[in-house]
């Protein structure tokens, strides 16, 4: 049909040099760190609140009361209720977010600039004097022991959920998801949660990011009026000790019924700290984190398995886990864990190919002012900074850092991070369809749980 | 808001191509639509614009199998594609400095799919189609609840009346030859849209353009669609109960509306956020704070062109709340806005989230490559990326009334219960 196609790869024009914008950041005397990120060209403004108010911060016995404090703040202040907070809000187009992970609070909005100073009065009327109405907390508690069920009908959610509860070999707050499981939950008490935000929700250890369009002068001004006169530290966070792995094992999750094995293989993996965070970063992306990538490659475009594979990190302020992943049709269970798991093994043995190498360097490096197009990506990736207290030229001399890693570098890192002696081989699926021929791999002592 | 500029080019096989220069960032988007989506599958052949979509990717004369994605990636973009009933869309966004390999990507396939094709490769994508449709159906709670919405809203022999995604069946009867032809009927620069958004030289794209987009023949006959003409009104409420395996009951109320685009359309649109978007919108205030018997709403319009669109809700129930205690609130408050109309609070509050929205959505790329792709396809008229908040602002609470009370009837309703299954067997 055509005859002038060109067959070769056209080649690539001369790059125009990104930065990551430049930020300043300077303490009140409260001790609230504010990093503030001009954008140029940026058409809105957006503000992350960052207090070390996350489930590291609670006790076990009342696990679940940070997410579930965060989650209250949106509901109202001692001046408005939850109806004319939202109203409030809502009528400058903003609508406020208040969440929770391992690590640390995040109450954020965005806004178009012209709305910013009364955006942040009402940010810092809901983190500093929240209404914790009796009728709210019982409402939102129940929302939440509802969210457990409705996320553990979900395959994949039960899997994560399932992962983390069996990698771990010791007892370790990891064990759990960050917004607690039932049997916390169940017992909090509003009393709970005004103690929580009275010791936590305190600018000492506290961070403001303001990114995108604003005047310097003007956000100045507004921080003063809004959040000078907060007052006091927290306690921070417990720190959370490193707990081992268990030995070579598989779990089946039984959900009767389920037309695919949701899997999830790994084990315990490394913390925000970790000296080999850059070549990790790399081997997985190799390994799982590209569409060519080994995982993807074989299961999915080879074998059809699965509509997707992947691999990656979780690295928190102590070891989070290390996963692949991949949901396959209940018949292929059993090879497709034998895939998986000859994949893990293959990386620390079969040795990186420069071109695989070459695109995992050439897709973090060239993807990088991507990552960063809205001004909200540019406020997350402050975050990192200011809660893992990383260098401040973190992302300045991100590219630099990717490319460093050679063969050698992501070769260490899949043998001293990848440990086929310990991969937990999880499965939620149908265990009457999958059982026998997962035990007949021969991999590993197989155990059947009933989902919770 | 942002004016963005917008350039438009006619190639002579038909081609219609977008560009739209944003020099804030070194970075550029690449969009196709083809006018082909499911509503253009043949009957027993459902599913097979999404699998052929697939099939783009599989490799073309001058790329191999998976290189697609290698290419894009090794230049530090990103790429992907998606099918639904009115289109399939085809986009990447990398490096400014990277767009003709885009651009190059785009046209190989466009212009030498078949000679690559193999039955390896149709019954590889076949069996990841099949993995999707479980993964997002199958063996997900409320998963099959859009292709139920789909076939009580429209009349059998409808083509929305099947869902974009197919049946494992006309999945598994899917032909090589189904591919020559699918790709011979409908994939042809006189069917597409072609947009760059982002930082390039408009002059030196548009002679990119050219060069591997020119030499690809038009096809002078594209297929005539299925016919699209459905009753505005269903004329009866349709209701259905499925036992699925679920913790929570969850009802799913559809409506047939005035097709995307359409002044009806953008009124019924303000509808769907005074009813859901927000904390203060109507019904989150009603059923989930006010009286208790919600854990979730949502609201949403299907912006699509076949006949009629689709507006939807759906209300998740509190544990201990019955369904039919739900279903009689849910009922209640959107009668009660069809009738007494959005005061004029509720208006701002509603404008201010949709401004604010529009902005947040426009500051990537990629995402307005694909709305300019998308006016220009539906409407030929791309020039609408730069009036969606004054079209959303020119809606006032009597045309919100007006269409409500035209569309939100309950001889208009599809209502789907989705209820907790005794067992697995129940919920099959």
């Amino acid at each position: 049909m055509t005859s002038t196609l060109n067959p070769m790869r056209p080649a690539a024009g001369l790059p125009r040099p990104y930065h990551f914008p430049s930020f300043s950041r300077r303490q009140l005397a409260n001790g609230l760190n504010v990093w503030t990120v001009p954008v140029a060209g940026a058409s809105l403004v957006n503000v992350h609140l960052l207090v070390d108010a996350g489930a590291a911060a609670e006790d076990e016995p009342h696990g679940g009361v940070a997410a579930l404090t965060a989650q209250l703040l949106v509901t109202g202040t001692r001046r408005l209720d939850a109806a004319a907070f939202a109203e409030a809000t809502e009528r400058l187009g903003i609508e406020v977010s208040s969440e929770s992970s391992w690590d640390s609070a995040r109450a954020a909005f965005q806004s178009l600039p012209q709305h910013l100073d009364a955006g942040l009065a009402l940010l810092a009327e809901m983190v500093r004097e929240p209404r914790f109405d009796a009728g709210e907390f019982e409402r939102l508690k129940a929302e939440r022991l509802a969210d457990i069920l409705q996320s553990r009908s979900e395959p994949g959610r039960l899997a994560d959920e399932m992962f983390l509860q069996h990698a771990y070999a010791t007892d370790t707050p990891y064990r759990r998801v960050s917004a607690g499981g039932p049997e916390t939950v169940q017992t909090l008490a509003r009393d709970d949660v005004i103690g929580f935000h009275g010791d936590h929700y305190r600018p000492g250890l506290a961070h403001l990011v303001i990114a995108g369009a604003f005047d310097d002068d003007a956000v100045a001004a507004s921080v003063e009026r809004h959040l000078a006169s907060w007052d006091g530290i927290g306690p921070g966070h417990r720190t959370i000790a490193p707990h081992p792995g268990g030995d070579r094992r598989i779990v089946i999750v039984d959900r009767p019924g389920s037309v695919q094995s949701e899997l999830r293989v790994g084990h315990i993996g490394i913390d925000r700290y970790d000296p080999r965070y850059f070549p990790a970063i790399v081997m997985s992306t190799v390994l799982g984190g590209m569409f060519g990538s080994r995982l993807n490659r074989r299961l999915r475009e080879e074998l059809g398995y699965t509509y997707g594979a992947r691999s990656g990190f979780d690295a928190r302020r102590s070891a989070g886990v290390f996963t692949a992943a991949a949901a396959v049709q209940t018949d292929v269970t059993a090879p497709a864990i034998g895939e998986l798991v000859g994949l893990l093994e293959a990386a620390r043995t079969a040795p990186f190919g420069d071109a695989e190498l070459k695109e995992a360097r050439d897709f973090q490096v060239g993807i990088f002012p991507l990552r960063f197009e809205s001004t909200g990506g540019i406020a997350a990736a402050i975050e990192p900074i200011a809660i893992y207290g990383l260098a401040d030229d973190f992302w300045q001399t991100y590219r630099d850092r990717i490319e460093a890693v050679g063969a050698a570098e992501a070769q260490a890192a899949a043998v001293e991070l990848i440990r086929p002696t310990e991969l937990l081989i999880l499965a939620v699926g149908d265990a009457s369809a999958i059982r026998e021929d997962v035990a007949a791999l021969g991999i590993a002592p197989v155990e059947v749980v009933p989902a919770p | 808001m942002p004016h963005l500029p917008i350039e438009r080019h006619l190639l002579p096989n038909g081609l219609r191509v977008i560009l739209s220069r944003d020099d804030r960032a070194p970075i550029v988007a690449v969009n196709l639509w083809y006018a082909v989506g499911s509503r253009h599958e043949k009957p027993g052949k459902t599913g097979f614009a999404h699998l052929f979509e697939h099939m783009m990717f599989q490799g073309s004369a001058n790329v191999a199998k998976g290189e697609h994605f290698d290419l894009v990636q090794g230049a530090g973009g990103t790429s992907n594609a998606s099918t639904w009933l009115d289109r399939t869309n085809y986009f990447e966004a990398l490096p400014s400095h990277e767009l003709e390999l885009a651009l190059w990507l785009e046209s190989d396939r466009l212009g030498s799919l078949l000679p690559a094709m193999t039955q390896e490769k149709l019954d590889n994508q076949r069996d990841v189609v099949k993995n999707e449709r479980r993964s997002s159906v199958d063996n997900q709670p409320y998963g099959t609840w859009d292709e139920k919405l789909q076939e009580l809203l429209f009349p059998d022999g409808h083509p929305y009346h099947h869902p974009t995604i197919g049946s494992m069946a006309d999945l598994d009867a899917a032909s090589l030859e189904d591919v020559r032809e699918f790709f011979a009927a409908w994939y042809a620069p006189n069917n597409a849209v072609l947009t760059v958004a982002g930082d390039f030289d408009p002059a030196s794209a548009l002679r990119m353009v050219e060069k591997h987009f020119g030499p690809i023949s038009p096809n002078p006959a594209i297929p005539e669609a299925p016919p699209i003409a459905v009753e505005p009104i269903i004329g009866a409420e349709v209701r259905q109960e499925v036992p699925d395996r679920v913790p929570l009951p969850r009802i799913y109320a559809a409506y047939r509306m005035p097709t995307f685009g359409s002044a009806g359309f953008d009124a019924l649109e303000v509808a769907v956020d005074l009813l859901g978007a927000g904390r203060a919108s109507r019904l989150y205030r009603a059923l989930v704070r006010e009286q208790q018997v919600a854990q979730d709403v949502t609201t949403f319009a299907f912006p699509v062109i076949g006949g009629a669109a689709i507006f939807t809700i759906w209300v998740t129930a509190r544990p201990g709340v019955g369904h039919e205690a739900l279903e009689a609130a849910l009922w209640a408050e959107v009668d009660r806005l069809t009738a007494g109309g959005p005061t004029d609070d509720d208006l701002e509050r509603v404008r201010n989230l949709h401004a604010a929205g529009v902005e947040s959505s426009l500051e990537r790329i990629s995402e307005r490559a694909d709305r300019l792709s998308m006016y220009a396809c539906l409407f030929d008229e791309p020039e609408r990326i730069n009036t969606e908040v004054s079209r959303y602002e020119a809606v006032d609470a009597a045309r919100v009334r007006d269409a409500m009370a035209a569309s939100l009837r309950p001889d208009n309703r599809v209502v789907l219960t989705y209820l907790p299954a005794e067992s697995a067997e129940e919920a099959a």
